[in-house]
């Protein structure tokens, strides 16, 4: 029995390595699946960027599994395991101790949206030598010298220094001349108040820009009218308006169209992807935020026009946010570090991500696949995203942008 | 014997919990077993604050969240070790109780919820604005456990244990101790508890001080638990709820509830999160929120006193066959009315002259002058609305005269607030009884003692003494929920007496009681005029008065109609026709 059994096996080993190459040998000795982890909010009032996350990484797992899996593993497919860190910061971090806990076989994860709840995730994946991707964009993750924490968008700090001379060049290329005054409104929550630190304490001067109006609010912002009354009388070259909640966006573009500021008289622009979320049109119309623009990490730009029909028909999500793309983007990364690696190991998985030279990056703007010592990806990018008919699309940079951008002229 | 006696439980608990912790190596189920004690400590603060004194706080985030942040910062910006940080931070906890304290106690009920509530939401805006939205405990590698970072999680939770195990001991102590048994007293009747002698403002302040210390140090190792701490995790509205959530869950006003509330609560609502909330995102909430409140429905005081009263009802049986309540009353009967020699008149104890006072346009009491000569019994006699309640008012202090004096040996007393008036000698019991339900008729007593007592144990011995004065020696240790009327005004006879008065003022003390029980009320009355005490009586029944009393007072519409020997006041026209009216007063002349 047991020679003939060896015989047989060892007969089918040979056969199979004939018919499908080595490839069979190596599946008969690793894992068939490697776990990776996407840890979002997908209770309590972040659910909705959970939910668009979450369709990121399925359609990643999916494309990247139907394409032969992770090669160095023996094609092994990739599972994806979906942990809700819920809406508070104890709530992330239980939620993260339960993955490092119940989850021994992860290899690498991602989220978790809010850079809070990414703070206290990373706090105990650190702990657990667990790689995570964030597309958080918070300059005091990568500030505390972890070591198994990838940040794959520009810190906030970065997108602003980016941002603002890019939105400038805009300006003057498209209306012929440069801003010189500017009024910020801005909500005071973390990302908000470091890029505002940035733009005060450097750009503003080295961009020759004058603050005639700086007001903040603590969201939710109950009425605009004392804010936008302002800006009116300062009537400045540019307004930044920077909300982080849905609400909070509709109320201040509201006024602002009632103030007859609206369709490009104040051309304005925000600096998160709130205001180009496709819930905004179901509480303001389409003529409201056309040409409003917004400096985001990431963005469904040129290049990803399969993917956003896949989207839309698959999610009847209306156009691709950084949270779809980016989630996207960290599962062929996660792919990319695990062929690196060539085991289906964390440490090594991070270890893969430290050294990773992978050239040009296709799911998220500028810089390489390549991460500083920090965890910052190099060369990270923004991309400018302008309603235009009723859609957000990138303008910029030139090689990723899906329409030229407009810059409204004052009337 | 007693301390040990009740140090046992929460000592077999902790360690019961401590072995537990030890043998859980899952990391997660370590967070979750660090999390109970947090919760649970935090819960035993409001608990010390909101569940013996009843004013319920919504805002103990405030506390919370001034720990969690002075741990927070001390590290980051002093390199402060959190072994250091949490003393502090209790520190800061404490003054802030006492900023709070001392405006907000002016108000009461539901006004002070919604004050307390807005302090936290203030604060995390103040925070916010300061540019402390994400603050995260800097990693120290070199010297983890000189900065309470521990590899193994189960040193959190050893920790958390020992704040709770500290917390709870320090929780008894109070409960048995004067501190104590003035919160409740506070929480039964404020106006009550001010007539005992009990100075509310001081104590409700230590309270709060107290709460708010340890609410801090819990909130500062709960930073070092999380790691990440941001206003919403420690001055949000839910940190608020999760005190009150733990403590009305297990049980308000003991020491027990918040411990089994967040024993439950904490691990169900995780384990809801896990295997809920990975299956249906948002479902574990719905589940959580229905099972409070079924729990609230079933067991408004919390899950211990259902399951107290439950245990109870079981093995009651047993003791109520060896006392029936006859032989109980029959105790009580011991006393007999006797004839008492009417008192020769002594000194003055208690000169009111010419008291008015007037609500709006309503002259409640005017110009109303008398004198309380030693060991003398006045009747304050008079119908329905003459202002005899309203006289005692002002007598023992709830109200400011609007003019008069009221001297007490000598000494003008007119103005003070009740429990100074209540130290110079004056003792009052109320025409609506305010026993502690759920406490025992001798701890009952012991709320009343303090005011002269120095120790716990001479309060006991003085209310122990209360108790035998009024005949209740023997049904000592029943909880005042299980007696009959008569039984419950001797009780707050006997509470009223336990502070040692010169002078006792009685309010409707035979309202509600059947004939037979008014004269045991009565013969227990005249003992204490034997023994030495100056009472005036507030009374409706004439027939049970006449007997009693040395001396009468008549008002009407607040003024004195007259004042003299029983026998001549009942037969005076006047009397009769407030009581009577015109007619009447005709007949009573024939």
């Amino acid at each position: 029995m047991n020679e003939t059994s060896k015989g047989l096996s060892r007969r089918t080993v040979l056969s199979g390595a004939a018919a499908v190459g080595l490839a069979g040998v190596a599946r008969a000795q690793t894992p068939a699946e490697v776990k990776v982890g996407l840890i979002v909010p997908l209770s309590g009032i972040y659910t909705r960027p959970g939910q668009v996350m979450k369709m990121g990484a399925e359609m990643g797992i999916e494309h990247i599994n139907a394409q032969g899996g992770i090669k160095a593993l023996g094609g092994a497919k990739l599972k994806l395991v979906v942990i809700d860190c819920g809406d508070t910061t104890e709530k992330a971090k239980n939620a993260a101790q339960r993955m490092v806990a119940q989850e021994p076989d992860l290899v690498a994860a991602t989220g978790a949206y809010l850079s809070s709840f990414t703070l206290a995730v990373t706090e105990v994946t650190e702990r657990a030598e667990l790689p995570v991707l964030t597309l958080s964009y918070s300059d005091l993750l990568t500030d505390r010298g972890f070591k198994y924490i990838f940040q794959t968008a520009a810190t906030a700090s970065r997108q602003s220094e980016l941002g603002l001379p890019t939105l400038m060049k805009l300006a003057e290329n498209a209306s012929g001349k440069r801003p010189k005054t500017v009024a910020m409104l801005m909500d005071n929550t973390a990302t908000s108040v470091a890029t505002a630190k940035a733009l005060k304490d450097k750009l503003f001067a080295q961009e020759g820009l004058q603050l005639v109006v700086e007001e903040v609010w603590t969201p939710p912002l109950s009425d605009a009218t004392p804010l936008i009354q302002k800006v009116r009388s300062a009537k400045p070259d540019l307004l930044l308006f920077m909300p982080n909640a849905v609400s909070d966006a509709k109320l201040g573009l509201e006024k602002i169209s009632e103030f007859g500021l609206g369709q490009g008289k104040i051309p304005t622009v925000s600096f998160s992807i709130t205001i180009a979320e496709p819930d905004m049109l179901q509480s303001v119309s389409p003529e409201t935020v056309q040409g409003i623009m917004t400096i985001v990490a990431n963005w469904g730009s040129k290049g990803h026009e399969a993917l956003i029909a896949e989207l839309k028909a698959k999610y009847k999500e209306p156009w691709m946010t950084q949270n779809v793309i980016s989630t996207y983007g960290d599962m062929w990364l996660m792919k990319e570090a695990l062929e690196k690696a060539g085991k289906a190991d964390r440490n090594a998985v991070a270890q893969a991500f430290r050294t990773m030279d992978a050239g040009p990056s296709k799911y998220y703007p500028g810089g390489q696949l390549k991460f500083d010592e920090k965890g910052r990806r190099v060369g990270a990018g923004v991309v400018i995203v302008q309603w235009q008919s009723g859609v957000p699309v990138t303008v910029y940079p030139p090689e990723l942008a899906q329409a030229q951008p407009f810059w409204p002229k004052k009337s | 014997m007693l301390r040990m006696r009740s140090l046992l439980p929460p000592l077999l608990f902790t360690l019961a919990y401590a072995l537990v912790s030890l043998g859980v190596t899952n990391s997660y189920y370590q967070l979750i077993l660090t999390l109970v004690p947090v919760w649970a400590v935090f819960g035993l603060s409001w608990n010390l604050l909101s569940g013996y004194t009843g004013l319920i706080s919504f805002g103990h985030a405030a506390f919370f969240g001034i720990g969690a942040y002075a741990t927070a910062l001390g590290q980051i910006y002093f390199d402060i070790s959190p072994w250091l940080l949490i003393p502090v931070a209790a520190m800061l906890g404490g003054v802030a109780g006492l900023l709070i304290g001392f405006p907000t106690f002016r108000l009461q009920g539901h006004y002070f919820a919604l004050a307390m509530l807005a302090y936290p939401l203030a604060i995390l805006y103040v925070f916010e604005w300061l540019g402390f939205q994400e603050v995260t405990l800097p990693i120290k590698r070199d010297a983890p456990v000189a900065y309470m970072q521990f590899a193994d999680p189960r040193f959190y939770t050893l920790l958390g244990l020992a704040i709770m195990l500290a917390t709870i001991v320090l929780t008894q102590v109070i409960e048995r101790s004067r501190f104590g048994m003035a919160l409740l007293a506070i929480k039964q009747n404020e106006a009550a508890a001010e007539a005992a002698g009990i100075n509310t403002l001081a104590w409700k302040l230590r309270a709060i001080t107290l709460s708010g210390a340890i609410a801090a140090a819990i909130g500062g190792f709960y930073a070092q638990v999380l790691l990440v701490v941001t206003p919403q995790s420690v001055f949000g509205m839910l940190v608020s709820a999760q005190a009150l959530t733990v403590a009305m869950f297990g049980g308000v006003g003991t020491v027990w509830g918040p411990v089994i509330g967040s024993v439950i609560l904490i691990p169900l609502a995780e384990i809801l999160h896990a295997e809920a909330g990975a299956r249906i995102p948002g479902i574990q909430g719905v589940i959580f929120g229905i099972a409070i409140v079924c729990v609230i429905l079933m067991a408004p005081e919390g899950l211990f006193w259902k399951l107290r009263d439950l245990l109870r009802k079981r093995s009651a049986p047993k003791p109520t066959v060896d006392v029936t309540p006859e032989a109980a009353a029959a105790n009580i009967t011991a006393l007999k009315p006797v004839a008492r020699q009417r008192a020769a008149k002594g000194d003055v104890m208690l000169e009111v002259k010419n008291l008015s006072r007037s609500f709006g346009g309503l002259k409640a009491v005017q110009d109303v002058s008398f004198k309380l000569h030693k060991n003398e019994i006045l009747g304050i006699i008079g119908p329905n609305g003459a202002g005899k309640t309203t006289l005692f008012n002002l007598l023992n202090g709830f109200l400011k005269p609007s003019q008069g004096e009221v001297l007490i040996d000598g000494r003008d007393m007119s103005g003070q607030r009740p429990h100074v008036i209540c130290e110079a000698g004056v003792g009052r019991t109320f025409q609506v009884m305010r026993p502690f339900l759920r406490m025992s008729i001798l701890d009952n007593v012991v709320v009343g003692a303090y005011v002269r007592a120095r120790t716990d144990d001479q309060a006991r011995k003085f209310a122990a003494d209360a108790v035998a004065r009024v005949g209740l020696s023997a049904v000592a240790d029943r909880v005042a929920g299980e007696l009959s009327t008569k039984e419950l005004r001797l009780m707050e006879l006997a509470r009223a007496i336990a502070g040692q008065p010169r002078i006792l003022l009685l309010d409707e003390t035979l309202a509600g009681l059947g004939h037979g029980e008014a004269d045991e009320v009565v013969a227990v009355i005249q003992q204490l005029a034997r023994d030495g005490m100056t009472i005036a009586i507030i009374e409706h029944t004439m027939q049970a008065m006449v007997r009693l009393v040395d001396r009468f007072l008549v008002l009407d519409h607040g003024a004195v109609i007259t004042e003299g020997l029983p026998e001549v006041v009942t037969r005076d026209s006047r009397v009769v026709e407030a009581y009577l009216g015109k007619k009447w007063a005709g007949h009573a002349a024939n």
